[in-house]
């Protein structure tokens, strides 16, 4: 049988609308919740809790909710929904979580009755050792019984980011809210009204509390505050959003849900993210229930009392006729008023203040209508199975009895939702009257109205509102507020009952979410955890989704009382952004996949391509890494085989990524000469010049070519990777220390597509491909370029090698870039010509030692660790990084410095990161660290001399050139003896280079 | 997020920025002519002050031009922006305008959101 329904609700459509749970087929309205949807077809238990896989059901009504976490199967598998706030559709598909196999036999339940192992600090003092068991077997077991949903499904978000400019932002369109927004309709402000529901109104629609504004109902009210709103030239209204953020400068996040009640479309965006700056922050975001700890406390059933009229009266459903109220305040008399208009009747009414402190109202009001009243007592705990059965009251005079009910109503008072106002690094204050925290002192231009800011009195509302918007200069709004319930609030201190019945199924918690209990808190504190920070760690108190927002003030009135201290000084723990959790689709919105970072491709891709390269990644580059000859070939073969070709014959690299800088201005070679180690004066015009960057510590930044074409006019290339940073690196020396140079700086990397061309036979191709140009020695020495037209594009081409062979480098405009790459292939088959890629050029550079920059150095690396002393202009008065070279640890000689290694035995092969010992076998237990010398930075099979090659950073290594050391290996403690050798293991004399 | 007013351009999202430490540290004249001691200290050391820090902004993402601020580290609010061709403010302009955040004592920092 369907629950009752309330039928004066508005905010339910009587549209029938199919719903799945479980696997089970029921009926819902269309603007139900999954969890009034469920509560009209009676179904309590919802899911399992984290730790104890304790049946739980719902608890709340709204964003607090600790327990009624959902998947949604038919949203890519959305998991940890919150049932209390995702809207139905037709067709939802929904499943419990966190149960196998089933909700009501769960097979994880017994960790309840294995519950003392579980007690707080239960990870850190369990899962200390042997070695090994944590990622084996203690890891895959707890990931499999503890935890929440399962990951959503592959899918692809369409979420965006809005940015929004508003004069004011007012959070939360409940009373307060509309009453500032009623105030400022045609002013000159600018104001957005964020409100999480589908509709305004807040505690007008949640609760029966206001009876009439202004003679009119309140539904009305709110529907005309919201027509004047909507005609108004200057506010704007955002439903189904959640403000989650407040950051420094009033600068808020907020998160829209569009699709709420609607299944989604997969073309739209689902989610908006809105970045919302404005000048004045109106958080009127209300207040929250919190619970009260007895035993059993998280049995289905027990519900907040807020809560249960917030069903009642915003979604029409009225989850039990028969409800026990437990209160500590004022409040939930406007609960028993919702019952007793329905012809329901609580079954009991228990109330921990004093006699003498409750409303007469409240006594006369529960008498007439023959409720049984309990004044000073309290809810000792309730037992069932898999749902509240039995209440036990503990009564005034101490005495415990027990009443039949199937749902318990407990409201333990309300904590102004500081959430936010603390975001914004707000001062908040313990307020005795209202036994909570509330907002004192703002940092920034924020505002708090209503029962955010710790007013609880709906008589006071407009006084406070008109007071505080006073400085806007606005009309004054006094509005004829007309309650069901006193106006005064009134609240006596209750955290937690005492439990008079034990047994291993009797737990009073703290924190439903993380399953925490009172005891947990208790134990920590005799465990040392005093502080409220650590507290919460070590117990992992207000740490689960929910945030402890209905148990986080109750676990600091608890902890208080247990050290005998006041609660403002006990102190909250820090609130951090999110409010409420946000999905990573939300944050990501339009940067996934190919959008979220560009892709840059070389003018020949679709050559590289065609030929089976397989692409590397270089910074935002795809580079060829090598190229597949054959489906088959490895990796190892291609890289193989296109080195050897290119030393025997011929082979070409699509060097465009590299960057290119054009430096000109009178003080062009003045910049130049402080900006790189090398010298610059003397060197002729149309020559060019391998060269090193230096940060100002003294170590390797960058290298590159410079090309001189004059005293005032340079070319330098710079690494594919640290274009950027070099061109960066230029430009702010230039503007913040010498910006009296006349130096204008251009990057020009792709405007020229460049390719390397180097081998024994590259002259020949190149004469043919370039009919009119004298390649011989003589007119074209090494090191020199030259500039003529192509095509009416400039073409440069420099004598210069990566590889160690006769080379040269050609920089044309990329219009002509791929017909010039194919002509020269045309020629180049005569010759054998190969296309190689990063690999084989790496491999190419290490034969002849040649360093890379991020591969031999590490930003810890000076020239002369690298033998480059040659590269430096030491007769230059100064340079960047010039003055570090001489500190005294960059002097020192026994720095790591570059070695070449290669092993003893011929046939072994040294592994890239290895460490380089002097130790023949490593110990099979290490105990002390073994002594290192220094990490082998590049490792390669040479095709061209048939072993392994490799360099290697080294302790003191010019000094052990010949030594016999050993290489660490990853197969096991028997390590690769080595030699020490000169790093350049090809053409030492540079004929090849320079013939 | 804090918005950044560029003098070429005017406000933009901190993002489109790059900071670049500390303000008015000049790179000496003759670096030769300076012991390890004093070239390390222009090297490496920075201030780093709770309260009135005079710092580089880079407009990395937009004009690329080169600036100076000077923010409020405590409550990370700019106070003022200037071009590197102005001179320094002096800091007595903006000694009124300190306001710590939640109270925080002047030096460290924790949670301190509670007023006593």
């Amino acid at each position: 049988m369907p629950a009752l329904r309330n039928k004066n609700c508005n905010y339910v459509s009587n549209k029938e609308i199919n719903i799945t749970f479980d696997g089970k087929s029921y009926s819902a309205y269309d603007g139900d919740t999954i969890a009034s949807a469920l509560l009209r077809n009676n179904i309590r238990l919802i899911g399992r809790s984290f730790k104890y896989h304790r049946p739980r059901g719902i608890y709340t009504c709204g964003i607090e909710e600790p327990n009624a976490l959902v998947q949604i199967l038919n949203e890519h598998n959305e998991p940890n929904t919150r049932a209390t706030i995702k809207k139905v559709y037709e067709g939802i598909n929904i499943n419990s979580q966190n149960r196998w196999p089933s909700l009501s036999f769960d097979v994880g339940s017994i960790n309840n009755f294995l519950s003392p192992i579980f007690s707080a600090g239960f990870y850190y003092k369990t899962f200390m050792g042997p070695k090994g068991f944590w990622k084996k077997i203690y890891e895959p077991l707890i990931r499999r019984t503890a935890g929440l949903g399962k990951p959503p499904k592959n899918f692809r978000s369409k979420s965006i980011h809005q940015n929004h400019n508003v004069d004011i932002l007012i959070v939360g369109g409940g009373l307060s809210g509309l009453i500032a927004a009623r105030k400022l309709i045609n002013t000159d402000n600018e104001v957005l009204i964020v409100e999480q529901d589908s509709f305004l109104g807040g505690i007008l629609k949640n609760s029966n509390k206001v009876k009439k504004i202004d003679g009119k109902s309140v539904f009305d009210w709110v529907k005309e505050t919201e027509k004047l709103i909507l005609e108004s030239k200057n506010i704007k209204i955002l439903k189904n959003t959640l403000v989650t953020t407040y950051n420094f400068t009033n600068h808020l996040i907020a998160l829209e849900d569009k699709f709420a009640g609607k299944d989604i479309d997969t073309n739209k965006a689902e989610l908006i993210l809105h970045k919302i700056r404005t000048t004045q922050t109106i958080l009127a975001n209300g207040h929250i229930e919190r619970f009260i700890s007895f035993r059993n406390n998280d049995l289905p059933g027990v519900m907040l009392a807020s809560s249960f009229e917030k069903y009642i009266e915003r979604y029409g459903v009225v989850p039990d006729e028969k409800p026990v109220i437990f209160t500590n305040n004022s409040s939930t008399i406007s609960l028993v008023k919702s019952l007793i208009n329905l012809n329901c009747k609580p079954g009991a009414y228990i109330d921990s203040r004093k006699k003498k402190d409750i409303e007469d109202e409240t006594k006369d009001y529960l008498s007439k209508n023959n409720i049984p009243f309990y004044p000073e007592s309290e809810v000792e705990g309730c037992e069932g199975n898999k749902k509240v059965e039995k209440v036990y009251i503990r009564s005034s005079n101490k005495e415990i009895s027990s009443i039949n009910a199937s749902m318990l109503c407990s409201s333990g008072g309300f904590n102004p939702d500081i959430h936010l106002f603390t975001q914004s690094k707000g001062l908040v204050k313990w307020d005795d009257k209202i036994i909570s925290f509330k907002p004192d002192t703002a940092f920034q231009n924020t505002i708090t109205l209503g029962s955010v800011s710790g007013n609880y009195e709906f008589k006071n509302l407009c006084n406070e509102i008109n007071k505080k918007l006073s400085f806007l200069k606005v009309n004054d709004l006094n509005l004829d507020i007309e309650l069901n319930i006193r106006n005064d609030f009134s609240i006596s201190e209750l955290w937690e009952t005492k439990i008079n019945k034990t047994s291993k199924w009797a737990k009073s918690f703290i924190d439903l979410h993380n399953d925490v209990t009172t005891k947990d808190l208790k134990q920590a504190i005799n465990e040392g955890y005093d502080r409220i920070e650590h507290l919460k760690r070590y117990t992992t108190n207000s740490m689960g989704t929910d945030q402890g927002k209905i148990s986080s003030i109750n676990s600091l009135g608890i902890v208080s009382k247990i050290l005998k201290k006041k609660i403002s000084e006990v102190g909250t723990t820090t609130y951090r952004p999110p409010y409420a959790p946000l999905s990573f689709a939300a944050i990501a919105g339009r940067s996934t996949y190919e959008y979220y970072d560009p892709e840059r491709k070389t003018p020949i891709h679709n050559w590289h391509t065609k030929n089976n390269a397989v692409f590397e990644d270089v910074g935002q580059w795809k580079r060829p890494w090598y190229y597949k000859k054959y489906e088959t070939e490895t990796m190892h073969q291609a890289v193989q085989r296109e080195s050897k070709q290119t030393r025997d014959t011929a082979g070409i690299l699509d060097g465009s990524t590299l960057g290119k800088i054009e430096i000109k201005g009178n003080d062009a070679l003045e910049f130049m000469n402080l900006m790189y180690t090398n010298a610059f004066t003397k060197m002729k015009p149309m020559t060019s010049r391998y060269a090193l960057m230096l940060g100002e510590d003294g170590m390797i930044m960058d290298d590159g070519i410079i090309c001189k074409i004059n005293d005032k006019h340079f070319i330098a290339t710079t690494t594919s990777g640290g274009a950027p940073k070099v061109f960066s690196h230029m430009e702010e020396f230039l503007q913040t220390e010498w910006p009296h140079f006349q130096v204008y700086l251009n990057s020009i990397t792709e405007q020229f597509t460049t390719f390397n061309i180097s081998g024994p036979k590259t002259r020949e191709i190149m004469s043919k491909v370039f009919n009119k140009i004298d390649f011989s020695n003589q007119s074209f020495p090494f090191m020199t370029f030259k500039i003529f037209d192509y095509k009416n594009t400039q073409v440069r081409i420099m004598r210069a090698s990566f590889t160690g062979e006769l080379g040269y480098e050609i920089y044309i405009s990329p219009k002509h870039a791929l017909e010039l790459w194919e002509l020269i292939f045309k020629h180049g088959k005569d010759f054998n010509l190969v296309s190689y890629g990063t690999e084989t050029m790496h491999l190419l550079r290490a034969e002849k030692g040649y360093v890379v920059i991020g591969q031999e150095t590490d930003g810890t690396v000076t020239p002369i660790d690298i033998n480059f002393n040659w590269m430096i202009g030491k007769k230059k008065k100064d340079f960047i990084g010039k003055r570090s070279l001489t500190r005294s640890d960059t002097a020192r000689k026994d720095r790591k410095q570059l070695v070449g290694i290669v092993p003893l035995d011929k046939s072994q092969f040294i592994e890239e990161g290895q460490h380089v010992v002097e130790c023949e076998n490593l110990p099979s237990k290490i105990k002390t660290p073994v002594e290192y010398l220094g990490h082998v930075s590049s490792s390669y099979h040479s095709p061209n001399l048939n072993h392994c090659i490799s360099m290697a950073m080294i302790k003191n290594g010019n000094k052990l050139m010949g030594k016999k050391l050993f290489v660490s290996t990853s197969k096991g403690t028997k390590n690769i003896p080595v030699e020490v050798v000169n790093p350049v293991f090809i053409d030492p004399e540079n004929k090849r280079l320079v013939s | 997020m804090i918005l950044i007013d560029c003098p070429y351009c005017g406000e933009r999202e901190q993002s489109e920025f790059t900071n670049g430490g500390e303000a008015h540290v000049i790179r000496p004249k003759n670096p030769e002519a300076l012991s390890d001691k004093e070239w390390g200290q222009y090297v490496f050391y920075r201030s780093n002050p709770k309260g009135i820090f005079y710092e580089r902004w880079n407009h990395s993402h937009g004009c690329r031009k080169w600036f100076n601020a000077v923010r409020d580290t405590s409550t990370d609010t700019i106070l003022k922006i200037y071009k590197l061709t102005d001179n320094r403010p002096d800091i007595s302009e903006f000694k009124s305008s300190l306001k710590s955040p939640s109270g925080e004592p002047a030096v460290g920092s924790g949670n301190f959101a509670v007023k006593k």
